[in-house]
């Protein structure tokens, strides 16, 4: 077997296939480390300046719990990932932070108690540029590995078979399996050699440079990103040699092959994902907008009616019963929005899992923490933070005896100052355990395809006739 | 001698398996695309026929003169089935007041955009002639004659009394009969399935539009054939040529436009010229600010009030909003009440003598100020995305890209004519003020002696350039396909004539 596969290797090495391949990949994985570098340190620093500043207006504005209580926390913003060269997963488009602030309308002497505004649509700014994917790990593995895999496995079966060399390697007291299990390590390694090598050479630059620090996790999350591709590469080699084994003839098989990669890895996500999306769609903003606006109206008018025309201004209880229903009503439907936008993304990500490439760009994204996923944890994060700074601000208000421990009106609440300290801050972090979760029915699925595809090829060369 | 020759290939090729299996696989993605996409199409155009009637109710609603800002919005262009662009992707809603000339940064999108499936679906019919049809020139052009060279029927040909020249032209038409083969009767299908919908309706400009992006496809089919072409008369083995072509196609599809669109990627922080701008805009506005200030100090009424301590039902509020990535700044104000008490008589003469100075005043100072911004924008934003797409077009793919997003109009400069059209109906609608003396009249403020007449207010309505422009736009980048194209067949003549056999 070993001496099958060595020969495998050997032909292969000496192939016009693998010094493109090697050049290919190196000039990729060179240009993402080199790219990387430059936008890395840019990246954090913005996101470190714009937390900073985030918590210093927070702190110059926390003279008394009842600013606290309807400026609320202001912006509140995403960490990027260090390992955002593995997947950059359409962060481009991604909303970069969410505001929890006070846009409301005043009634009568009343300031509304702030709420949360989650960015409803990318900005044109974005939008404007010209949409390719990135030039990330996820690319290089998903799209351009496993076209160099079905280039190096094509003719691995009918091409002997033409040349008839099958016919004499088979003529040895050598089992059919073990010579495809050789054929299988041969175009492996061959394949693996130029890839590990780009990664090294990437993962090099990136770690000796100054501006960026990889700890623990990441070179935990980094092996098994690669353990990713070598499993996605395995699956395109059995399925390179099973259309090979069954199709006979080379030039017949590279057209199958490649329709079949064209199919599968460039317009199955997408074709899948704009039918998928269709399953659920959120109502027009349009109408959202209308709907809210009414129901703050109805909420107002509501007021009004009974106690618009009063001389004497209501008590402070009814006043602050108002503001904080008003306020609750309103991010509940800000969140019901959210959500149904959230359940659109969901669906068209659950149906592309037909696609391995699909899988793996996920899989990608859980595990270099960038993406749909990591997005919807940010979002959890800043629901959990939105509990605590609420929570603060009322048990602020209830060591104190002298208030009325009415939040939202002025005169209801402690008077006396809050330390800046005190204040609880937002801070993003990320989640390994969730990821696992997440990637488990991935993984399990990608191991499924690869069984599938190894038994076919099996069976078709066992079958083989020659 | 050709016609046999053109028969000979034809015949050779039609009889192969990759075209049948090509043929298959691209109509069945063209037709489950077409579908797809034609959903997507009808799905966007309801939204815009409800958003459309929803801002018309809405502005005949308004009292005063003051609240109303109209809304316009636009159509999605039947032929982003074609090339999407950025049809989809670019705001399709936006406000018109006196007090902002406005740009495609204002816009919003309504309904269609979900920032959490944003890249996923974006493919089209020309996406997927860029990707399988390129491919296929090219498993049909690497053993055209490394093929025959190895079998030795080449030396057989020109054994026979035939021009070298005559060969290439005979393997070169007969390939592209077969390449048009799978193109055209995808894009028949894609017709059958769009004439067959009620919803879109074409019409003569639009099949030129349509012819436009045939011919594009056609040219760009061809680049990529005689690319192939080139690597089989410059390698002795079919191998060798199918692995060069294979590896050629990576790098000029998949490889070089990620490539260069990730070198040049832009980050959100604006450059120095944009902040210059923007700050002589403010200094515009400061001016502006100024200016009204010092009339509310000089009129007759005392005090510096801009609501001349007008109040009741209804709301007022000014501020300037800014939005420095967008050069974006102005004076936001609006006073309107519904019904007004009669103890503010005395002030409301002061008001309308207020808004008759400040309107005039805000409109011209918008004009200023659009007037930086507009070059502002220019030489920043718009500038930056076009040099991507310029360099885009160093692979044919981006050539290819541009053209068919031109003709379909779905490219920046088409979406950018619904901005101007949506320039000149602001220009319309201050008309209409001026006509009504809107801004001298109480009603700007308030409606109790009779609400704001929108009756007469000219509809808003954009019609896409006509198909000359479009053409107009296209032609570049189908010259540059042509010129390549005649390039390479010169640089493949000149090595097949040197060539041994």
């Amino acid at each position: 077997m070993w001496h099958i596969a060595k020969r495998e290797l050997y032909d292969n090495l000496n192939s016009l296939r693998f010094a493109l391949a090697t050049v290919l990949l190196l000039a990729l994985m060179l240009t993402n480390a080199v790219l990387y570098l430059r936008e890395h340190p840019k990246r954090t620093q913005a996101y470190h300046n714009a937390a900073a500043g985030a918590i210093e207006t927070l702190a110059s504005r926390s003279t008394n719990l009842y600013s606290l209580a309807t400026q609320g926390p202001g912006d509140l913003h995403k960490a990027p990932s260090p390992l955002r060269f593995c997947a950059e997963g359409d962060e481009a488009f991604l909303p970069t932070h969410v505001s929890g602030a006070n846009y409301g309308r005043r009634i009568a002497d009343m300031t509304p108690i702030w709420r949360m505004f989650y960015p409803q649509e990318t900005p044109n700014l974005r939008n404007i540029r010209p949409d390719f994917t990135t030039l990330d790990w996820a690319f290089i593995a998903g799209y351009v590995l496993s076209f160099i895999a079905l280039l190096f496995t094509f003719d691995s079966i009918s091409g002997e078979l033409e040349r008839g060399t099958l016919r004499l390697t088979l003529a040895n007291p050598i089992p059919r399996h073990i010579v495809l299990v050789g054929k299988f390590l041969g175009a492996f390694i061959s394949i693996n050699i130029p890839f590990t090598v780009a990664v090294l050479m990437n993962l090099l630059l990136i770690s000796t440079s100054d501006a960026v620090q990889l700890n623990a996790e990441a070179w935990g999350r980094l092996g098994i990103l690669y353990g990713i591709v070598i499993l996605y590469t395995c699956l395109f080699i059995a399925l390179g040699l099973l259309i090979s084994a069954a199709v006979r003839e080379s030039g017949v098989s590279l057209v199958v092959l490649l329709l079949i990669w064209v199919s599968f890895v460039v317009f199955m996500p997408n074709t899948l994902a704009s039918i998928g999306s269709r399953t659920s769609v959120p109502i027009a903003y349009e109408k959202f907008w209308i709907q809210r606006m009414q129901l703050a109206d109805a909420a107002r008018e509501a007021y009004r009616d009974k106690y618009g025309d009063s001389q004497t201004p209501p008590s402070v209880h009814v006043r602050g019963e108002y503001v904080t229903s008003e306020a609750e009503e309103y991010e509940r439907f800000n969140e019901a929005y959210l959500k149904q936008q959230i359940e659109q993304g969901k669906r068209a990500r659950a149906i592309t899992r037909i696609s391995p490439t699909a899988i793996v760009q996920r899989l990608f994204e859980s595990f270099a923490g960038t993406g749909f996923e990591r997005h919807l944890q940010f979002i959890e994060n800043v629901q959990r933070y939105a509990r605590e700074y609420r929570e603060f601000v009322i048990d602020t208000d209830r060591t104190d005896p002298e208030s009325l421990h009415v939040v939202g009106i002025q005169e209801g609440m402690s008077q006396k100052p809050v330390s800046p300290e005190a204040i609880p801050k937002f801070k993003d972090a990320l989640n390994l355990n969730r990821d696992f979760n997440t990637a488990a029915m991935d993984l399990l699925l990608l191991v499924l395809f690869l069984v599938v595809l190894v038994s076919g090829a099996y069976l078709a060369f066992v079958r083989l006739e020659i | 001698m050709l016609k046999t020759l053109i028969g000979r290939e034809l015949l050779d090729n039609l009889m192969t398996f990759r075209f049948a299996a090509v043929l298959l696989i691209t109509l069945l993605l063209v037709v489950a695309n077409t579908v797809v996409l034609i959903k997507d199409y009808e799905q966007r155009l309801e939204s815009y026929n409800t958003s459309v009637q929803t801002h018309h109710k809405e502005i005949q609603e308004k009292e005063t003169y003051s609240a109303g800002e109209v809304e316009v919005d636009r159509p999605p262009n039947p032929l982003s089935i074609f090339n999407v662009g950025l049809d989809k992707r670019l705001g399709n809603e936006i406000w018109i007041a006196h007090n902002n000339v406005p740009t495609l940064w204002e816009a919003r999108m309504n309904a269609s955009d979900n920032p959490y499936l944003n890249i996923l679906s974006s493919i089209d019919i020309v996406f997927i002639f860029e990707v399988v049809l390129s491919l296929m020139a090219l498993l049909f052009a690497y053993d055209a004659l490394a093929g025959e060279r190895e079998q030795g029927t080449l030396r057989l040909v020109l054994t026979h009394p035939v021009r070298r020249g005559h060969i290439l032209l005979a393997k070169y038409i007969s390939a592209m009969l077969c390449l048009l083969v799978p193109l055209l009767l995808s894009l028949i299908l894609a017709m059958l399935l769009l004439t067959t919908t009620t919803t879109i309706s074409m019409g003569a400009d639009d099949f030129g539009r349509i012819g436009g992006i045939v011919l594009t496809s056609i040219a760009y089919l061809s680049v990529f054939y005689l690319i192939g072409l080139f690597i089989s008369a410059v390698t002795q083995r079919t191998g060798t040529a199918l692995m060069l072509a294979m590896f050629v196609w990576g790098a000029l599809v998949l490889v070089y436009p990620n490539l260069i669109l990730a070198i040049i990627r832009s980050s959100d922080i604006p450059e120095a010229k944009a902040v210059s701008a923007f700050n002589e805009i403010k200094q515009v506005w400061d001016e502006f600010d100024r200016e009204r200030k010092h009339f509310l100090a000089t009129d007759a009424f005392p005090g510096e009030d801009p609501t001349f301590n007008i109040n009741g039902m209804g709301f007022f509020y000014e501020h300037f909003p800014e939005n420095r990535l967008t050069l974006l700044y102005l004076y936001n104000s609006m006073m309107t009440f519904g019904e007004l008490d009669e103890k503010f008589e005395e002030e409301v003469p002061h008001a309308q003598n207020y808004f008759q100075y400040l309107i005039p005043s805000t409109i011209n100072t918008a004009e200023r100020a659009w007037l930086i911004r507009k070059q502002a924008l220019e030489d920043t934003l718009v500038r930056k995305s076009n040099m991507k797409r310029t360099l885009l077009k160093f692979s044919p793919v981006g050539m290819y890209d541009a053209a068919t997003q031109a003709w379909a109009g779905t490219d920046l400069k088409g979406v950018r004519d619904f901005f101007d059209a949506v320039r000149h109906y602001r220009q319309t609608v201050i008309d209409y003020f001026y006509n009504k003396n809107a801004f001298a009249s109480r009603k700007w403020f308030a409606a109790d002696e009779g609400a704001a007449d929108w009756r007469t207010l000219p509809a808003f309505s954009f019609k896409r350039s006509g198909v000359e422009i479009n053409a107009k736009r296209a032609l570049p980048d189908l010259f540059l396909l042509l010129t390549m194209n005649l390039f390479l067949f010169m640089m493949i003549f000149l090595v097949f004539i040197k060539s041994e056999v």
